[in-house]
């Protein structure tokens, strides 16, 4: 291996790992350190009330968008797979939609209605998609990701009618969901979310060589010994629960998902069991990257992070597409 | 061991194979024209279609184990690798053989490295060991599928057309291995090159209109009039005329 292979390592994870370090630090005020481990200061609350839980819960979200990213293009051998472009993320806004018509997304109660319906949207949408890829032959996954498109479409659309009937703070309510946010106060958003990718990882891992296998092939994983209806059952549900949360929390957050395994696969060229630890790590530094970049900008309100994942995501998505047609 | 008892098999909603029944006591090779269902009867031994009937290798009903106990009773070699992962390289992909082996949870044993390590080896193809899957020849990936097959130590290797893809010369070194490990290993082996199965020489069966007809030696089939009556096309020198 080239030296200057790992040189290109070395200072991506190092830059990753400093943004990680110094991201608290940074947004509308910037911090100092000094004043940040002095007790009772108003950059010490900042830090430790605001800035270290949001930086804890985008690394776990970012987590597990990229671990759920690597599971999906694992599973269905598909470089373009992700509970996003299979329209998860749609179900989740239309479900959000529905809790918001309905007229439940008001006060603190209303903030829960919206995650609940998020969550069940997520849920719901996946089954769903289950469901449907059972009328699918086992090498026909490029169907599936049009099956996904169309409910994509389909919950867009739906979406669209809640949107004409709504009133304008409804409407507004909605479309900043739908972009995706890391704006939480306090601890217990970051606590589940981290829980969560802690759990999602293990299970990851326990399965780590049927993955593999599952990489290979269905046929190939199954003339193996693996059984592989009940782990793809297993790895789809955990880490569709997981999916459900995080967006029922922050919205949808897309192409993280989609960019973080194809950069690990690339920068470490290991195969898929040898990834799951460094696609979580770099999933997380990525999503806390993109976030400080949101609140580095100075703008009169803070940037969604939807936008700026997709900015990034759209051209990789684009140059997947291209390089695919290519090989 | 090999028997068949009334085997049925739909695929795609399409009957493929009517009412077999048959006993063989060793290597088998299948021939038939496209779509007859040679790797359908495959595959089927092999647990991965759905059939009516029953299947019988070494007097175990292949329903009644488990799918490890199967991956350690016989494996199967497709025709083409096919691999997603990019990045696996040749000795990560052959110790993915002997996951029926492994402790769940924990990774392959040293013993398990040790005989992919020698699989690699025995088939002179310890060079590629580092070579990811996708950078080999169809010769040299040929040669990796069967490595994986026989670090699997299973008592049956099904071959699926393992010459379909390849150069006389690549042709002729896998050829010579599968006739080699015929001493060891169960050999079944479906191909539509006749000088390969007269070469490996076993019991053949000729699936057409969804039966079986046997052959105890090659020598029955391979002949021009009875090539022609089984393919329907003319044969001159046993080569397929194609004037």
């Amino acid at each position: 291996m080239a030296w200057w292979c790992d040189m290109i390592r070395i200072f991506i994870w190092s830059s990753l790992l400093f943004i990680l370090l110094a991201s608290g630090f940074v947004g509308a005020i910037w911090l100092d350190l000094g004043e940040v481990f002095t007790q009772e200061t108003l950059a010490n609350s900042i830090f430790f009330e605001l800035r270290l839980p949001r930086v804890i819960y985008a690394f776990s979200a970012g987590s597990i968008l990229a671990l759920c990213g690597l599971l999906y293009q694992s599973l269905f051998r598909n470089a373009l797979m992700t509970p996003y472009t299979l329209g998860v993320s749609s179900g989740a806004i239309l479900g959000a939609g529905i809790a918001i018509k309905l007229g439940l997304g008001s006060l603190a109660f209303g903030i829960a209605s919206i995650s609940l319906f998020g969550f069940f949207g997520a849920m719901l949408s996946v089954l769903l998609l289950l469901y449907l890829a059972r009328f699918l032959k086992h090498s026909h996954f490029e169907s599936l990701l049009l099956l996904g498109i169309a409910l994509s479409l389909f919950y867009t659309s739906a979406l669209m009618i809640i949107f004409y009937l709504g009133n304008a703070i409804q409407n507004d309510m909605l479309l900043r969901f739908s972009m995706g946010s890391l704006s939480i106060i306090g601890w217990n958003h970051p606590i589940t979310i981290s829980v969560i990718a802690l759990v999602l990882f293990i299970v990851i891992y326990i399965y780590r060589f049927e993955l593999q296998l599952l990489s290979i092939s269905d046929e190939g994983a199954k003339l193996r010994g693996v059984d592989t209806k009940r782990v793809t059952l297993i790895l789809l549900l955990v880490s569709s629960f997981a999916i459900g949360v995080l967006v029922s929390v922050s919205g949808p957050i897309g192409f993280i998902g989609l960019i973080v395994p194809h950069i690990v696969a690339k920068l470490h060229k290991k195969p898929t069991n040898k990834r799951i630890a460094k696609t979580a790590l770099f999933g997380g530094f990525f999503l806390v990257f993109c976030d400080t970049i949101t609140r580095a900008i100075p703008t009169q309100s803070e940037l969604p992070i939807g936008i700026i994942t997709a900015l990034i995501g759209g051209p990789f998505f684009i140059y997947i597409i291209i390089s695919r047609s290519k090989n | 061991m090999i028997k068949l008892d009334s085997l049925n098999i739909n695929y795609n909603d399409k009957n493929i194979l009517k009412e077999i029944s048959l006993e063989i006591g060793g290597h088998l090779n299948i021939l038939g024209a496209n779509g007859s269902g040679k790797s359908t009867l495959a595959k089927t031994i092999c647990g991965l279609v759905e059939y009516n009937g029953e299947v019988y290798i070494n007097e175990k009903n292949i329903r009644d184990l488990s799918l490890k106990q199967r991956a350690k009773l016989l494996t199967y070699v497709p025709t083409k690798l096919e691999v997603y992962d990019e990045f696996i390289n040749v000795e990560e992909f052959v110790l993915l053989g002997r996951f029926a082996y492994k402790d769940s949870f924990f990774d392959y044993s040293d013993k398990d490295k040790k005989i992919a390590k020698n699989t690699l080896e025995f088939l002179n193809i310890s060079h590629l060991g580092s070579h990811t899957l996708s950078s080999l020849s169809s010769g040299e990936a040929q040669l990796v599928s069967l490595a994986s097959a026989l670090v699997s130590q299973s008592e049956v290797i099904i071959l699926d057309e393992p010459t379909a893809n390849l150069d006389p010369h690549n042709a002729k070194t896998i050829a010579k291995h599968i006739k080699g490990l015929k001493k060891y290993h169960q050999i079944i082996l479906i191909t539509h090159d006749l000088d390969l199965a007269s070469y490996i020489d076993s019991p053949t069966i000729f699936l057409k209109s969804k039966s079986a007809t046997y052959f105890e030696k090659y020598e029955e089939f391979y002949n021009e009039a009875k090539l022609k009556e089984l393919y329907e096309v003319e044969f001159d020198g046993l080569v397929v005329r194609y004037d």
